[in-house]
């Protein structure tokens, strides 16, 4: 459905005069402008695992390093571990004559077979939580390191307010460079003048600097006798995924922690109101907010394919969707004050008529009786080919002016739009305010049919 | 339904061990010899034109599984393609290979090309495509889009519970081809 709804041949123009197609835009309301992902504020709401799809705070996932602790990927492919459980059977330490079973589990791959059992790990004897972590061995040099750029990173603030004092919101970013607490260090506010006499005579000297090295030792002879055994040597990817070990063998590949993913919620930028906010819950596939345009702006789709030729009138259908439960009316303009002269290769006859669209009515959607609405619409059949339901099918004729490439037209779309938000409510009397909203389409038609020589022209 | 192909009881090479599960709706066609507890599935198809095909014990043959002996062009002359035990042919695998060993897993859609010869505790990894002329070290996995390749430590575990299953669900619901040999025949498939 993605691949369908996101062909990039309809695409709307942006307030930020980009173009994307309708299912990449979020609708305003309280701007009634449409808004693409660089007009949006991107804001975490929460990490979570992606497979337990357990929440976390944000401050708890930074000190796990973004990591979920009990699930795993497997190192070889990617994917996610499963834990198994086997009967492992043992004597009894009252009665050596008896044995106990005792279940143990281990972590299998379903998708490559990799186990935990492949690398010599053994089976454990709870289902989860009770892997164990391999050390870092640099562990120590990084916090060290981390450590100086925090102090570091504090002076420098330090030093800036003492500069800019009277404009200090506007840095607010600076303060969480090398990752130091932004928070943190706001808590402490005016505080970190008086620490910073103590903190700056401790940052020289401590810091044991990093070695240079320049010569290193030549490959091993066996590197060029023996045969490479690619079966048992670690990819490149593998190694990137543990960045702290690069095993070279696969045999010392470890089952990877989880990396969690982060629910967003986009904010217009203009006035700050929510255009898409996910449910709390991770498990939830629901939003409490959700102005995707694909939502409220009526889509425009090609019917099928046509075939063009350089100056001749081609009639084109195209299909018009209405996304809300009440009926819409559409009409479509050609733009006039047009700048953006590159984009359009043909010259277009749009529907002079005002649209009419019915609401979209899901439950009865199925059953739609095709003859009964094109009565109830007195649809001119010149121009409306068909409608079902919400949907209609209406032609334009499209001449192209060039000779070659893509066959590309543009024009306005001006629609009714309900504005049900709650200043809009106010103001008149509980009656949704309808106003008419102004979207620039821009479509690409598919390409000028090549000419044949062989075919005389008719 | 499939009397009227080449298989079912009109064919004369064929030899099927007691105890062992071979649907009557599957293809079953020149000389075969299937060991006992093996599971054919309906929809299964064996071709053994060019040569024999030996088929041990405790093997599952899903549906859609095509498996032929494609040892020679002209139909008769080829080697004996000998099947082991305990391998799993996982729906609408295709195996051409000279060879199968013992604790093979050949999962779905997976293709065997006509000169590989499979060792022991291989797995051929869902819609994996094996076509070179080479012999499959024991153990190894072959597994996604790119078959990338991985030595296991285990062979994958055998399948003896699933075919207890498949014993008990399979004569409800299909016709079932009658053994003719007892399974003193195992002898034949043992090298």
């Amino acid at each position: 459905m993605a691949t369908y709804a996101d062909l990039e041949l309809v695409k709307y123009l942006c307030c930020c005069k980009k173009k994307f197609s309708v299912c990449r835009l979020y609708l305003c309301k309280y701007c009634l402008q449409l808004r693409c992902t660089d007009c949006t504020q991107h804001e975490v709401d929460t990490p979570y695992c992606p497979h337990c799809l357990e929440n976390m705070p944000s401050g708890e996932a930074k000190l796990k390093k973004n990591r979920c602790s009990n699930c795993f990927d497997c190192p070889v492919c990617g994917h996610t571990l499963v834990t198994r459980s086997t009967s492992h059977t043992s004597p009894s330490p009252d009665d050596p004559t008896k044995t106990i079973a005792k279940k143990m589990y281990y972590m299998a791959c379903g998708f490559c077979r990799w186990t935990t059992r492949d690398v010599g790990l053994p089976d454990q004897s709870v289902a989860s939580g009770s892997w164990p972590i391999l050390q870092n061995p640099h562990e120590q040099r990084i916090s060290s390191l981390l450590e100086n750029y925090k102090i570091m990173a504090q002076i420098e603030k330090a030093e800036h307010e003492r500069k800019k004092y009277v404009s200090r919101r506007s840095h607010l970013y600076r303060q969480d460079k090398y990752g130091g607490s932004a928070a943190g260090l706001r808590r402490k506010g005016m505080s970190t003048f008086s620490s910073m006499s103590s903190t700056e005579s401790k940052v020289p000297g401590e810091l044991e600097p990093s070695v240079t090295v320049d010569s290193f030792e030549p490959l091993p002879n066996e590197y060029f006798t023996e045969p490479a055994a690619l079966v048992k040597t670690t990819k490149l990817a593998h190694r990137h995924s543990v960045p702290e070990f690069q095993p070279t063998e696969i045999s010392k590949l470890h089952p990877i922690h989880k990396h969690l993913l982060m629910r967003k919620s986009l904010r217009c930028k203009e006035c700050e109101h929510n255009v898409s906010k996910a449910d709390f819950n991770p498990s939830s596939i629901k939003f409490k907010i959700q102005l995707t345009a694909q939502h409220h702006v009526p889509e425009i789709r090609i019917l099928t394919p046509s075939t063009f030729t350089m100056n001749k009138e081609t009639i084109v259908t195209l299909t018009l969707s209405n996304p809300s439960v009440f009926g819409m009316t559409v009409s479509l303009h050609p733009i006039e004050d047009e700048s953006d002269t590159d984009y359009c290769s043909a010259k277009v006859e749009l529907p002079k008529k005002e649209l009419l669209l019915a609401g979209r009515d899901e439950p009865s959607m199925q059953m739609y009786d095709d003859s009964s609405q094109a009565d109830e619409f007195k649809d001119d059949p010149k121009v409306i080919v068909f409608r079902k339901g919400n949907k209609i099918g209406f032609v334009v004729k499209v001449t192209p002016v060039v000779n070659e490439g893509d066959v590309k037209i543009q024009f306005m779309m001006k629609h009714e739009f309900r504005n049900t938000t709650a200043a809009a409510l106010q103001s008149e009397s509980k009656e949704p305010e309808i106003v008419w909203l102004e979207h620039k389409v821009y479509m690409n038609l598919g390409p000028i049919a090549k000419k044949d020589p062989n075919v005389s022209q008719a | 339904m499939a009397s009227k192909k080449a298989g079912g009881t009109t064919n004369p090479n064929l030899k099927i061990a007691a105890g062992a599960m071979v649907c009557e709706d599957c293809e079953l066609i020149g000389d075969i010899t299937i060991g006992s507890r093996t599971v054919i599935h309906p929809k299964a198809r064996i071709v053994a034109e060019s040569g024999p095909v030996v088929i041990g014990e405790y093997n599952i043959i899903e549906e859609l599984v095509t498996i032929t002996n494609s040892s020679s062009t002209e139909s008769g002359n080829g080697k004996v393609l000998i099947i082991g035990n305990n391998n799993v042919f996982e729906v609408g695998a295709n195996v051409q290979a000279v060879r199968v060993g013992d604790h093979n897993v050949i999962e779905s859609k997976a293709h065997v090309g006509p000169k590989v010869e499979i060792g022991t505790g291989c797995i051929v990894g869902a819609g994996c495509q094996i076509t070179m002329a080479e012999q499959l070290a024991d153990y190894t996995v072959i597994y996604g889009g790119k078959c990338e390749r991985r030595i296991q430590r285990e062979r994958p575990p055998a399948q003896t519970l699933q075919i207890d299953f498949l014993t008990k669900i399979l004569p409800n619901y299909h016709y079932l081809k009658k053994p003719n040999t007892q399974p003193a025949s195992r002898t034949a498939v043992k090298k």
